[in-house]
């Protein structure tokens, strides 16, 4: 038996005024109607947030008229990074992708959609931008560092004991990372010896754990600990859920220095923990 | 004409019919567009083996119901043979659609016809929604609380689904159906059994069905047996307790007869029935940890954060429809605090209180492993829409009632005022939902509502982008412009997560000849022409795998929904090149 003929259990006392009686019984109903309408134009506006392909077009034009060799592309907010490489992809290297971070890069050009910031550009100064409809390109400039030796370009120089590593791209923290791949035995370690690279002021490193099903069905950590001429500098943990984990020391310049990259699989259960590092000694 | 208009009683079931009806063709008509679900694939083939060994039985073929013969159809010594780790009700009619609709009379696609069951089931849904909400709270309120059922996005996309998400829902709604008809009626619970063995013969989660309904009997139990005057508390529970064998003790031989409906439809608990059935849920219990993102984590490993169940739900269901349940179920409430519930003693709203509690509370739960979306509470969605039906019926009589005392409407009768009023918010309320529903056609599972900021604002705030790899058909079109000319050798596709369906995608004649499935991983990639990657966090892995082999990050095309990319397409620079006209002279959206 339907209810709604019942009496309203709340017998309100009558405010003088008609229309404010009127407008307070009427506040659930103004609400449904505010709703419903915004939520129909909030739904139509939404379908056209999207950037028209006219705009990419436009903007892949200019990019590709200003950009030169060596300059990294960014793209803002991040997911946006599937139709900005197939706009333009062709200006991205693989290296450049899977860069260890963008401290090396004097020039950035930021494809931004939204108002959104791209993190590689923070600290740079914009020096020029234009809008193309939702997206706006700008270029950045930052002072690079210094590199004196990529450890991962340098890589075929090194000695490895405790079982193989290499270079590779590798998923690390949803994210593309060229890098020195190194996987332990459980509670073991791999060792991978620099005999004689340039040192600079500092020594700026990351490491994670590659694979996104592997560190799903193994929760173990990784580490990784580097020593300069036999004595250690640093020791930094990589657990599952740490992602990309940054690490830097202060060095002393040397043009000849044995640095020493050890991997290790922490925990006898540590199965399969592909330990990946990628490291730059700057001047 | 001799009997129109129709009495209400028959303007019910009119209207039921013409709902159900409209459900139906429209889910029918949707699905068409939608791509092929990776589970899908194995549950067709699985549903065709299982309608198979029936018809077998059924025409005494020998052997068939041997130990060798249902395990040949229905189990097999691992885990997943023969998908023995979900019960085969759905399956089943899965598998006797598409045999004949399909293969006999040809009238519809092996996925279309595979998918027509949950067409049906879907329909049903609305109709009961329509039927016992309208019983309670009014006609009105029970129309808007079915309309506002069918234009739920995600639910009307799994409806087109062959599934079990939707079809749960439907018998999970029909359990909680009979079991409050049975309290007025002792054959309800003969359809209580029925329904709750369907249920549980459907999907895993209808095991949680007896915790709505104990708890709410209990509570029917303490209102019948309040006696009229204060007694000790000892006489008071002592009423009570032969108050639970009094009221309706048949339910619990309803519920209890459930398993053997379970049993009876499904032939691999014909054998081994203890052993199998600890199985069964032991696979859930265990179940593998999916990968879910949620506001930007990918959660692999329980817990999921306790308010994935409230936050999901207020991105994936329409606010409109949300803000009339909101004014429903208080409006439910105060009539409950002021003793004018609708049919006191048998507490409707609270049953669909329990309902929504039950289904989405589970996921509460620190220990519950990562199912990930909202299609695992799904059975708590229609309690929303009947609080919305009841939220839009109740703001409009609020307003007219209060308009009418000051007798603004003259000489109209304020019941054909409260109509008019609540038809005009219900048809905006549902306009909203329809929007979101058209909206999100096909790539529900990547839409997000107005609240949320559509699908941009979804990836704005980390919300899953999708999965099962439905979205690989949208990029078919593209794909197909690369097939290889007669004589030419094939052109294989790394297709990822659409690699299930890629077959199914082949017969629908939606993929060419010469475009096989390249195969796995690595080995797929690098025998591969073409590869796709459908977008989830998890999968980054895929974009790079393909950078390493094809020696590029630029995908040749984008799939994108509001603007956010779900599909993304590789193609080999020579095959590029090669066809470079041809796809310039067609790009597909």
């Amino acid at each position: 038996m339907a209810d709604t003929e019942a009496p309203e259990p709340t017998a309100a006392r009558r405010p003088r005024h008609p229309g404010l009686r009127v407008l307070g019984a009427g506040a659930p109903a103004l609400l449904l109607v505010a709703v419903s309408l915004w939520e129909i134009v909030a739904v139509a506006r939404s379908a056209r947030r999207a950037p028209a392909p006219a705009d990419w077009s436009a903007l892949s034009a200019e990019l590709h008229r200003r950009h030169h060799s060596g300059e990294l592309v960014v793209f803002a907010p991040a997911w946006i990074d599937p139709i900005g490489r197939r706009e333009v992809g062709d200006l991205i290297p693989i290296e450049m992708a899977g860069r260890m971070d963008a401290a090396r890069y004097a020039v950035a050009w930021e494809v931004s959609q939204g108002g959104a910031r791209a993190g590689e550009t923070e600290g740079a100064r914009r020096t020029w931008s234009q809008d193309f409809g939702r997206l706006t390109l700008s270029r950045w400039e930052r002072t690079p560092a210094d590199v004196a030796t990529d450890f991962v370009a340098a890589f075929p120089a090194a000695k490895m004991t405790g079982g193989a590593a290499q270079v590779s791209l590798e998923e690390v923290g949803f994210e593309p990372h060229r890098c020195v791949r190194a996987v332990p035995r459980p509670d073991g370690t791999i060792d991978v010896s620099y005999p004689a690279v340039e040192l600079g002021r500092e020594l700026v490193g990351y490491v994670g754990l590659a694979d996104v099903f592997t560190r799903r069905d193994i929760r173990d950590p990784g580490e990784l600990a580097v020593a300069i001429d036999g004595s250690e500098v640093a020791r930094v943990r990589a657990g599952v859920d740490d992602g990309w984990v940054r690490f830097a020391v202060k060095t002393t310049p040397a043009p000849a220095a044995r640095v020493v990259f050890t991997a290790r699989a922490v925990g006898k259960n540590a199965r399969d923990r592909r330990v990946c590092f990628a490291a730059e000694a700057r001047r | 004409m001799k009997h129109w208009p129709p009495g209400p009683v028959a303007r019910r079931r009119l209207t039921a019919a013409a709902l159900g009806l409209s459900a139906f063709i429209a889910v029918v008509v949707a699905q068409e567009d939608v791509g092929v679900a990776r589970d899908e694939v194995v549950y067709i083939s699985s549903g065709a083996k299982y309608a198979h060994w029936w018809i077998d039985l059924v025409s005494f073929q020998s052997g068939t119901l041997s130990e060798k013969g249902i395990t040949a159809s229905f189990g097999g010594p691992r885990a997943t043979d023969n998908n023995r780790e979900h019960p085969p009700l759905m399956k089943t009619l899965f598998g006797f659609s598409r045999i004949l609709f399909a293969d006999k009379l040809g009238w519809a696609s092996e996925v279309t016809a595979s998918r027509l069951p949950n067409a049906a089931m879907f329909a049903l849904l609305i109709v009961m929604v329509f039927w016992f909400a309208s019983a309670f709270w009014g006609y009105g309120a029970g129309l808007i609380a079915a309309v506002l059922t069918l234009l739920l996005p995600r639910g009307f996309f799994h409806a087109g689904l062959a599934t079990f998400d939707s079809p749960i829902v439907t018998l999970w709604f029909a359990t909680l159906y009979s079991y409050h008809r049975a309290l007025a009626s002792r054959r309800w619970c003969i359809a209580l059994a029925v329904s709750f063995g369907l249920s549980l013969a459907t999907k895993h989660n209808a095991v949680m069905l007896p915790a709505v309904v104990v708890p709410h009997y209990l509570w029917v139990v303490w209102r019948r047996t309040r006696p009229t005057a204060r007694i000790p508390l000892g006489e008071r529970l002592a009423g009570f307790a032969v108050g639970i064998g009094k009221v309706r003790p048949l339910v619990f031989a309803g519920l209890a007869a459930g398993p053997i409906v379970l049993i009876a439809v499904w032939p691999w608990l014909w054998f081994d029935t203890f052993q199998h059935i600890g199985d069964w849920i032991s696979f859930h219990t265990h179940h593998v940890n999916y990968h879910f993102e949620y506001l930007g984590t990918d959660y692999d490993h329980p817990p999921f954060p306790w308010h994935v169940v409230f936050v999901t739900t207020l991105f994936t269901v329409p606010t409109a429809t949300l803000v009339a349940a909101a004014i429903g179920a208080a409006h439910l409430a105060t009539r409950a605090r002021h003793g004018a519930s609708a049919d006191g003693d048998r507490a409707p709203a609270l049953l669909l209180f329990l309902s929504a509690a039950v289904a989405m509370g589970v996921f509460l739960l620190p220990s519950t492993p990562i199912f990930g979306a909202e299609k695992h509470w799904a059975p708590a969605i229609p309690s929303f829409c009947v609080a919305g039906g009841v939220g839009v019926w109740a703001a409009a009589t609020r307003l007219i009632r209060t308009m009418a005392s000051f007798r603004w409407f003259g000489p109209i009768p304020a019941r054909f005022a409260r109509a008019g009023a609540a038809a005009a918010l219900g048809a905006l309320v549902a306009t909203a939902a329809l929007t979101e529903t058209a909206a999100a056609h096909p790539y529900a599972l990547s839409h997000y509502s107005a609240l949320a900021g559509g699908p941009a604002g979804g990836a704005d705030l980390g919300m899953n982008r999708q999965f099962w790899g439905v979205s690989a058909r949208g990029v078919l079109p593209f794909v197909s412009r690369f097939a290889p000319d007669p004589g030419e050798p094939p052109v294989p596709v790394y297709s990822h997560d659409a690699s299930p369906a890629w077959g199914l995608y082949r017969k629908l004649g939606l993929l060419p000849d010469g475009m096989p499935d390249a195969g796995p991983e690595t080995s797929g990639i690098a025998k591969s022409k073409i590869a796709l990657v459908i977008h989830e966090k998890h999968f980054a892995r895929h974009d790079y795998l393909i950078w390493k082999s094809y020696g590029t990050v630029q995908p040749a095309y984008v799939l994108t929904v509001g603007g956010v990319p779900i599909v993304s397409v590789y193609v080999r620079s020579d095959l590029l090149q090669k066809r470079h006209n041809r796809v310039l002279q067609a790009q597909p959206e």
